[in-house]
């Protein structure tokens, strides 16, 4: 069928004649990636251990706890715990350990970091696949209501949206909880388990998140409905609502996007005063406590995770550009 | 000598959200009232205001832990609100002639929930859990002094020795912090406590979800209450639920929109609201009180005269009123009021006097003035460096702080405020590097010798909590008789004179009497208190409704 195809259809032919050559590049493409990763990764764990170090305060006055400790027990725990050897070498038989998948065990909470980090993850992703979902449903939604539109529906979109990426998360967790919470009674303030306790924070935490997506969505499809293609789809009397879905919404979610990938990792760092007000457990909440109790492991645990899902989230985003960009699976 | 010692963390409890509970022994507590006639059954669903780090009470110092798990534990004896030490799980016990040994005679038809039988080898097991460095207690372990060991003397009697008297003993015995667990949990380690108590109480835990709740199941074969409780035999709830719910507009919402049947440490700036909502009900449990400690051995509050100038300067009864809301009332004394022992004289001892301020501060030779309008001498500016821990802010202090700031400028105080991290707060705690720490303590009397005993001067790495560091022989030598006397009126008439002197001295300024502040839907009856002020749920009802 390829052979036969005319030369205007061209995918079949390239398909056929340079596989090896796509694979290649792909490959190499991936090789970089994952390289610049590794090195994102241990920037990461590196540059968290030595900020933890030089926060003033023993670690093993905030490990023994008990105060009448005789001065041997002191030092057995020092030994355990490897706290009596130089610097480097903590730093370097933590980074293989790290490697290993092995992140040690709390000082605090008496269970391996691994543990700790494995129930706090999942109502933390969660809520931020909850936002960022919602958030990127709005935004297409209002980006593709406002581009180009009359001037004064535009400004009181941005008007508007200038105030949601302007809203303190507390804030608005607080108005969210009173209004539909307290006074309505339409969402469960507490109660971390239910569908219905998720909505109000992941509201809480998109309201920021569509007014930045938006912003950047509706630029990019006004730059796309300027384009001479859409004046030929135009032609061939295509509807202005087929016009946006089909032909302009693609090429404005490609910096949507990008915007994505980042956004995922700002929203889990800044996690814990929604965790705070909603009453929710989470990485935030681990985290926090770590660093006020200077309990390293789950500190360090926690950074680790968080730039592991970060560069997976990327890898995954640039993957799926060519799905989005036909353009982009033939070029790197 | 008995010198307890408290831990880094320990300290800090007094300091941050979570408020030190040193030896039992307050006279607070008392049914709270109204919620119709006693019903059988339900679900009680409570929040409270922080979280606890550690579940395990022999480990953690923090109040909410005691909250968290007294549903869970029982104790060998339990106390009445006046401070009387009355039976528990321990029938009677015997102290010996030289007050080292106490022989406890124990129940004998008593069960752990997880099936295993109480008997002196369980206390045997808890006691020296308590100890096992293992454990890492920061509070139970420093109250119990100068503990030995505990001996098995037959299945239901139990000898606990120590190596010198130590007459705290029976009442902090009282406290959860020395609750008994079922040994055969406790031999499951650390880790298990992290997450699981099995106890003998009212309750038993079904799931503990860290920073989110806890619930819990009654025990339907609970017949030993202690005879300061108003019901006796299982309780009256099928089903307690207990919420972290820190934001304090978060919780108190919960409750008016009936999400939440009762809360803990109702708002101060929602406490008249409260009050006047029909639906609602506030029951006010004084527990303690919120103190400035001067440090008494570095820096310009070395001088007793400049001491008192600061404290003369600062008019506390309207800066606490106008802040509070009523919600929590002046404090004179570093004891609260309703504690066995208070001395009501301090009362007239000290108060608000502008004048008399700068009197002293002339006097102390801090005549000149700099550029903007505060006192030096020989060059040097009259700073009080004041580390707090901002992050960690409850009950508006920082705001107080600011208050007491403003107020002390006028007679040319110049207040440092820094808002310092955990670590830093305690390398600056431990090296002496401040003129002026805050926290509150719910005090008992007993309390008051780690707070103004010479051996509580923290030197080398521990931390310790005569944050004043203040030393004095003779209150010193009070302390000490008052350690070996087991006359309780002798020892509260010995600790009236400590409150007496270190007032008269200006070592500490009591700012305000805090209370628990307990919200509830009128619905919700017979929750009482503990005489440290911790509420207690095996009384406890829920109306239909």
């Amino acid at each position: 069928m390829a052979e036969t195809a005319p030369p205007a259809v061209k995918a079949p032919v390239r398909s056929h004649r340079r596989p090896s050559r796509i694979t290649g590049r792909a490959a190499r493409r991936a090789a970089v990636r994952l390289a610049t990763s590794l090195l994102v990764f241990w920037g990461a764990l590196t540059a968290s251990f030595f900020a933890l170090q030089a926060i003033p305060g023993s670690t093993v006055d905030a490990l023994l706890g008990n105060n009448d400790a005789s001065m041997e027990v002191r030092q057995q725990i020092i030994s355990d715990y490897g706290l009596d050897r130089p610097l480097h070498a903590q730093y370097l038989t933590y980074v293989g350990r790290a490697l290993l998948g092995d992140l040690g065990r709390s000082y605090q909470l008496d269970q391996p970091v691994t543990g700790a980090i494995g129930a706090a993850i999942v109502p933390s992703l969660q809520l931020t696949a909850a936002g960022l979902a919602l958030g990127l449903a709005v935004a297409t939604a209002l980006a593709l209501a406002t581009a180009h539109r009359r001037r004064a529906v535009r400004s009181i979109s941005s008007g508007v949206e200038l105030v949601g990426v302007s809203v303190p998360v507390f804030w608005a967790a607080i108005l969210l909880l009173t209004l539909f919470s307290f006074r309505l009674g339409w969402f469960p303030a507490v109660g971390g388990d239910s569908v219905a306790a998720l909505v109000l924070p992941a509201v809480a935490i998109a309201i920021p998140v569509t007014a930045v997506l938006t912003q950047v969505m509706r630029e990019g499809l006004e730059r796309a409905l300027d384009e001479p293609f859409v004046l030929t789809a135009r032609a061939r009397g295509m509807t202005d609502a087929a016009v946006r879905l089909r032909h302009a919404l693609r090429h404005a979610l490609l910096p949507v996007v990008t915007l994505v990938g980042w956004l995922f990792g700002a929203l889990l760092g800044g996690i814990v005063v929604t965790e705070k007000v909603f009453g929710r457990p989470g990485l935030g909440r681990l985290v926090v406590d770590a660093v006020v109790t200077k309990d390293l492991p789950v500190v360090l645990g926690v950074v680790i995770c968080t730039a592991a899902l970060y560069i997976v989230i990327n890898i995954a985003l640039d993957l799926f550009y060519p799905v989005i960009d036909p353009r982009l699976r033939g070029v790197s | 000598m008995f010198r307890p010692r408290r831990s880094t963390l320990a300290v800090l409890a007094a300091v941050l959200p979570l408020t030190l509970s040193a030896c039992g022994g307050d006279g607070a507590g008392g049914a709270a009232a109204g919620g119709g006639a006693p019903v059988q059954g339900g679900t009680l669903t409570f929040a409270v205001n922080s979280e606890p780090l550690a579940l395990d009470p022999h480990t953690s110092p923090q109040d909410v832990t005691a909250i968290f798990t007294r549903p869970i534990l029982d104790s060998l004896v339990s106390q009445e609100k006046d401070g009387t030490i009355k039976p528990w799980l321990a029938t009677s016990w015997e102290i010996s002639p030289d007050q080292r040994s106490y022989t406890f005679k124990l129940r004998q038809d008593v069960k752990f929930t997880d099936g295993t039988p109480f008997d002196a080898a369980a206390v045997k097991a808890n006691l020296d859990h308590i100890v096992d460095p293992k454990t890492k207690s920061q509070l139970a372990a420093s109250q119990f002094g100068p503990y030995q060991d505990t001996e098995v003397v037959d299945r239901y009697t139990a000898k606990v020795n120590f190596e010198r008297p130590h007459s705290p003993f029976l009442n902090v015995l009282s406290t959860v912090f020395f609750g008994i667990h079922s040994p055969k949990e406790l031999a499951k380690g650390p880790a298990a406590q992290a997450s699981n108590i099995v106890g003998s109480g009212p309750f038993l835990l079904e799931k503990y979800t860290a920073h989110q709740s806890a619930t819990y199941r009654r025990n339907p074969d609970y017949r030993w209450a202690p005879p300061t409780s108003s019901h006796q035999g299982p309780a009256r709830l099928d089903r307690l639920e207990i919420k972290m719910l820190v934001e304090d507009s978060v919780r108190y919402g919960a409750l008016t929109s009936g999400q939440v049947d009762a809360i803990l440490a109702v708002p101060p700036s929602s406490l008249r609201l409260a009050e006047a909502d029909k639906r609602l009900k506030v029951d006010r449990v004084p527990v303690g009180t919120y103190s400035y400690f001067l440090n008494t051995t570095h820096g310009v509050f070395t001088d007793p005269k400049v001491r008192d100038a600061f404290r003369s300067s600062v008019d506390f009864k309207t800066l606490v009123d106008k802040l509070y809301f009523g919600a929590f009332t002046k404090a004179y004394s570093p004891l609260s009021p309703q504690a066995p022992g208070y001395d009501k004289g301090t009362e007239s001892q000290w108060g608000f006097d502008a004048a008399k301020a700068n009197r002293l501060l002339d006097e102390a030779g801090w005549t000149a003035r700099d550029g903007e309008g505060y006192r030096t001498k020989d060059g040097k500016r009259l700073t009080l460096r004041w580390p707090i821990l901002k992050a960690l802010d409850r009950e508006s202090r920082v705001t107080l702080s600011e208050q007491v700031q403003a107020e002390v400028k006028k007679v040319g105080f110049h207040v440092d405020i820094q808002n310092v991290t955990f670590n830093e707060y305690l390398v600056k705690y431990g090296k002496a590097e401040y003129d002026l720490l805050d926290y509150s303590m719910r005090a008992d009397a007993d309390s008051l010798r780690s707070l103004f005993d010479t051996g509580n001067i923290t030197k080398g790495p521990r931390l310790t909590q005569n944050a004043a560091r203040y030393s004095d022989k003779e209150v010193d030598g009070w302390f000490q008789q008052a350690l070996a006397s087991s006359d309780a009126k002798t020892r509260l008439e010995l600790y009236e004179k400590v409150q007496q002197k270190v007032i008269a001295q200006s070592v500490v300024v009591p700012v305000y009497v805090q209370s628990t502040l307990v919200g509830r839907n009128a619905k919700v009856g017979g929750i009482t208190f503990e005489p440290q002020g911790f509420p207690l749920f095996q009384t406890a009802w829920i109306g239909r409704g």
